[in-house]
């Protein structure tokens, strides 16, 4: 049987240090006493009971009376120190902030759960896989798949929403009637869509969601039953989805008639996307397989005919993470390179605030204080610092996520950033608990070296000096690399940037103003009404005064992510060439200064009736071999019928729909809509003035042309510029703004080694300076040496930077190479402001007395 | 909150019981703190009977406030066991103690007065 008394020690153990110390021995006489006096038995077990009872009530009570002696004691020290104090917190709020910050993203798309049944087990099946289109076969093929448990089907568009309280643009999904079930969640209110209700007839419902229910019905359950109207088609309201339900994509709208997607006349390009849920215990890799299978089955040779290798099924986290994923990711690397060069600083402060402390230490341990008292008071000033950090920095990380929030919002609403979560919380507080325990520890395990005799009486000794040094220099170094690193990040993310910024995109951004009409629903179903709808818009446009032209193309780049595309024969070539077909208008190109470099623009008189012409980019004049083979030249047919094909009469410089390298120029034939008018235009105007100023007038002027029509998306294009870089400004300033916290840290810290080495060489300096070393002299040596763990530093930093570059390329489109010249502007740029810190500590030895030193001697 | 060396006596009322007993022990004479212990639940019969951490909690309290002293004599070498702690009390225990009486009087004046109490066994 374990001896008892063994057993007691090791539960007194748990009361704190002090307590332990002082009364550790009566303790253990008094609990023998009662043991041996209980005589046997039951009685023994008694003593038991009563003692964890008196050890549960008075360790918790110890604790508290020791940490609120400690915690009373650590706010003197600190308070002696207030500028010390506050750039330790400083720097560890802005570390434990970003750091919660971005992790609060990371969160929301990585590692909360999705509002679904099983949300581990659902996936997107990519395209170009396409399940059967009618109810009956789509629900057979569901229901026999032997990877999937269910799947629904969905298709996503804008339309214009009506109803007794309103109107409003709402994203609308169109869906099988089994979507809800398929995603395992139930409408609050109502019912989902029955079985049968997908089929052509029988769909005119809708379920509606929370957020619509309570702005659009301001919460009334009268809405059940109530009618609303999508592009002016009545749906009845059977159903309001749970909060927080807006799958895919912020849907405010779902009605089943995904396989009929002509009966809400819509605008734009429209695609069905099927989502499901593997059976349970199938993995990934092999679903996959089973897919493949299936789809060679369904449609074969889709993929040859698509040119695409292969198609995946990918997992709905990954689906709606989506591009952000990889960029968080890094994102999250960077901000903790912040944090460890901030712990390294507050480090390398509270060393130096021991080393300060090692008389009054010293003096504690000869008075009775043990190590573990000792470390237990430092490690209880460093949790309270980064206790206080990390409070502060639950403001800096609300910024964050709201900054977050603003340059990459979440697809769902569940998925919103929040630092109010469990998860986020619980990151920040296990940081701040670990870092404070870590620098705890640090200085603590310097107590191990203290003497108490000889540290009260003597300056501490070398040994103890140079291990502290070291210690010092260690930190400098992992600072300088850590810092280098991200500067070269920094450096290689800056450049792409503005090299983004520069790019040509193939028209100017400035001066223009741009709004989207939808004739969808309306009146205007024909396409003589629409030609003239968009002639008398134009003109009302063109009549507002400071306009200088204005055009329109139902594609406008920077706004558009869905193209149409058509297999378009020249007469010229044998082959056939793959092309984007777009409509714009006559002085659309002028509006958006995008130069026509051969033949000629549109004009008035390529209307209906007249020859049929289309202009093409630079991009599919060189696909198709240059701007002889397609000038004047035919393309037989655009959609494939008996039309008689248009003349290609015009070249246009190519343009960039999106902003960033990855955006590759796509081979675009234009269209003049006077001859097959879309029901869908973003109008542009060249204004002269103040852009902004004018979108108001624009839209009234648009409006009077027919009221209902919805003009929506009124911007200048250099907002839509603005919104389409915010993702990449996001990342870049980012992590311009942590190299360079991130350098101003380092600086802090080498700035600090230098002016403690000073500080304690003072006597050897002045022993020098008074046997005729100039202090000119003295500078340089402290310089070198000062300089020594930042080369190492850099060292170690040019290979992390290499590393740290490629490994970004792979991980973001944005990112360019580390080369020789970013790591040496960033090592450059550290090296000097690491030698003025140096050096401007070094300025008081200017003032050091050498006599003076001498006779303190 | 006061500082320890501006405590009154009136800062330290009411007493938590044991700390009550273990000064009324101490004005007796010095004691070490099992003795103290196995005093108080005999005169309590069993009703105040501290367990080790209770009881040097207490202790450690009372040196604190200056209630008490750890005392420097030991009794004769051949009844002392060196590893016990003796303790004696302070002229502001003393006050303090007789404070915390003089409030119970004062309570059990009001007792009687409002209720009447029986006499005593």
């Amino acid at each position: 049987m374990t001896d008892p008394l063994k057993l007691y020690r090791f539960l007194l153990k748990l009361y704190p240090a002090r307590f332990r110390e002082e009364y550790g021995t009566p303790l253990e006489q008094q609990f023998s006493d009662e043991y041996r006096e209980a005589g046997g038995g039951l009685a023994r077990l008694t003593v038991w009971m009563r003692t964890l009872r008196d050890l549960a009530i008075s360790i918790p009570l110890e604790l508290g009376r020791e940490l609120r002696q400690d915690l009373r004691y650590s706010v003197r020290i600190y308070s002696r120190r207030p500028g010390m104090t506050f750039l330790a917190v400083a720097a560890m709020a802005l570390g434990i902030g970003a750091t919660t910050g971005v992790f609060s993203v990371v969160n929301a798309l990585l590692l909360r759960s999705l509002p679904f049944r099983a949300p581990e087990r659902m996936v997107q099946l990519g395209v170009p896989f396409v399940p059967p289109e009618t109810p009956p076969a789509f629900h057979a093929w569901r229901r026999h798949s032997d990877y999937l448990e269910d799947a629904a089907m969905y298709s996503q568009t804008e339309m214009n929403l009506s109803g007794a309280a309103g109107s409003a643009r709402v994203k609308v999904s169109e869906t099988s009637s089994n979507f809800f079930s398929a995603l395992g969640r139930e409408p609050e209110i109502g019912r989902s869509f029955a079985t049968d209700e997908d089929v052509n007839g029988k769909n005119g419902v809708a379920v509606i969601s929370y957020g619509l229910w309570q702005q659009f019905f301001g919460g009334d359950p009268r809405a059940l039953g109530s009618t609303i109207h999508l592009n002016s088609l009545p749906l009845t309201v059977v159903g309001i989805a749970p909060p927080g339900l807006d799958y895919p994509a912020k849907t405010a709208v779902w009605t089943p008639s995904v396989f009929n997607l002509a009966r809400i006349p819509k605008s734009g390009v429209v695609w069905r996307e099927t989502f499901g849920r593997l059976k349970p215990g199938l993995t990934l890799t092999r679903a996959e397989s089973m897919f493949d299978a299936d789809r060679e089955h369904l449609s074969p040779g889709v993929l040859k005919q698509e040119g695409v290798d292969r198609v995946k099924l990918i997992p709905l986290r990954e689906q709606l993470a989506g591009p952000v994923r990889r960029a968080s990711l890094v994102l999250l690397g960077a901000v903790s390179f912040v944090l460890l060069i901030a712990c390294a600083n507050v480090a390398n402060l509270l060393l130096t605030r021991i080393t300060e402390r090692r008389k009054e230490l010293a003096l504690r341990a000869s008075l009775g204080a043990s190590r573990a008292r000792l470390a237990q008071q430092l490690i209880t000033e460093s949790v309270l610092l980064t206790g206080l950090a990390a409070a502060a920095g639950m403001l800096v990380a609300h910024w964050a996520a709201r900054l977050a929030t603003a340059a990459q919002p979440a697809q769902l609403t569940t998925q919103n950033y929040t630092i109010l979560d469990w998860r986020v919380l619980g990151f920040a507080v296990g940081l701040a608990v670990l870092t404070g325990f870590v620098f705890g520890v640090l200085p603590a395990s310097l107590i191990g070296r203290l003497q108490p005799t000889e540290d009260l009486v003597r300056a501490p000794s070398d040994g103890s000096n140079s291990r502290v040094r070291r210690l010092r220099s260690a930190l400098v170094a992992l600072q300088v690399a850590l810092t280098l690193v991200l500067l070269g990040g920094s450096i290689v993310m800056g450049r792409s940037f503005s090299k983004m910024l520069g790019a040509d995109l193939g028209y100017r951004t400035d001066h223009v103003i741009t709004m989207n009409v939808s004739l969808a629903g309306t009146r205007y179903d024909k396409p003589e009404l629409r030609t003239q709808y968009y002639h008398d818009a134009l003109d009302r446009l063109r009549k507002v005064p400071g306009v200088e032209a204005a055009g329109g193309i139902d594609a406008l780049p920077l706004a558009t992510n869905a193209f149409m595309g058509i297999d378009a024969e020249l007469d010229s070539s044998p082959k056939a060439e793959f092309s984007c077909v777009m409509w714009a208008t006559t002085d659309y190109f002028r509006t958006m200064r995008t130069a026509i470099i051969a033949g000629r623009d549109f004009t008035s008189k390529d209307q209906q009736g007249a020859a049929r012409v289309a202009i093409v980019n630079e991009e599919f004049a060189r696909d198709a071999g240059g701007s002889q083979a397609v000038l004047g030249h035919r393309v037989k047919s655009i959609f494939g019928g008996s039309e008689s094909g248009v003349t290609i009469v015009g070249i246009a410089h190519t343009v960039h729909y999106h902003a960033g390298p990855a955006d590759t120029p796509m081979p675009i034939l234009f269209l003049p809509p006077d001859q097959n008018p879309y029901p869908f235009m973003t109008l542009v105007a060249r204004v002269h003035g103040k852009t902004e100023a004018y979108l108001p007038i624009a839209r009234d002027a648009i409006q009077s042309v027919d009221r209902q029509v919805p003009v929506f998306d009124v911007k200048t294009l250099d907002q839509r510029l603005a919104e389409n870089l915010a993702r990449p400004r996001f990342y870049t300033t980012a992590v311009l703004f942590f190299g360079v916290f991130g350098l101003l840290l380092a600086v802090i810290g080498v700035y600090g080694v230098a002016s403690y080495s000073i500080l304690q060489r003072t006597h050897e300096l002045g022993v020098r300076i008074a046997i005729g070393a100039s202090a000119q002299r003295m500078r340089w040596m402290l310089l070198r040496q000062s300089l020594l763990p930042v080369s190492v530093g850099m060292v170690v930093g040019v290979a992390g930077a290499f590393g740290l570059g490629q490994f970004l390329q792979h991980l973001l489109d944005t990112a360019q190479r580390v080369d020789a010249l970013t790591c040496a502007i960033a090592a450059a740029a550290l090296a000097a402001i690491a030698s003025l810190a140096v050096w401007s500590a070094t300025q008081r030895i200017l003032r050091l007395d050498p006599m003076q030193v001498l006779r303190a001697e | 909150m006061p500082r320890k060396d501006e405590l009154t006596v009136q800062d330290l009322l009411p007493l938590a019981p044991v700390t009550f007993h273990m000064l009324l022990l101490l004005s007796e004479g010095e004691r070490h703190g099992y003795a103290l212990k196995r005093e108080m639940a005999k005169q309590t019969k069993g009703k105040l009977n501290p367990g080790p951490g209770v009881l040097y909690g207490s202790i450690n309290k009372m040196l604190e406030q200056g209630l008490i002293v750890e005392s420097e004599e030991r009794p004769a070498s051949h009844l002392d066991d060196e590893r016990r702690r003796y303790y004696r009390i302070t002229p502001l225990g003393r006050r303090v103690a007789q404070a915390e009486a003089m409030r119970m009087r004062q309570l059990v004046e009001m007792a009687e007065a409002n209720l009447g109490l029986p006499e005593p066994a």
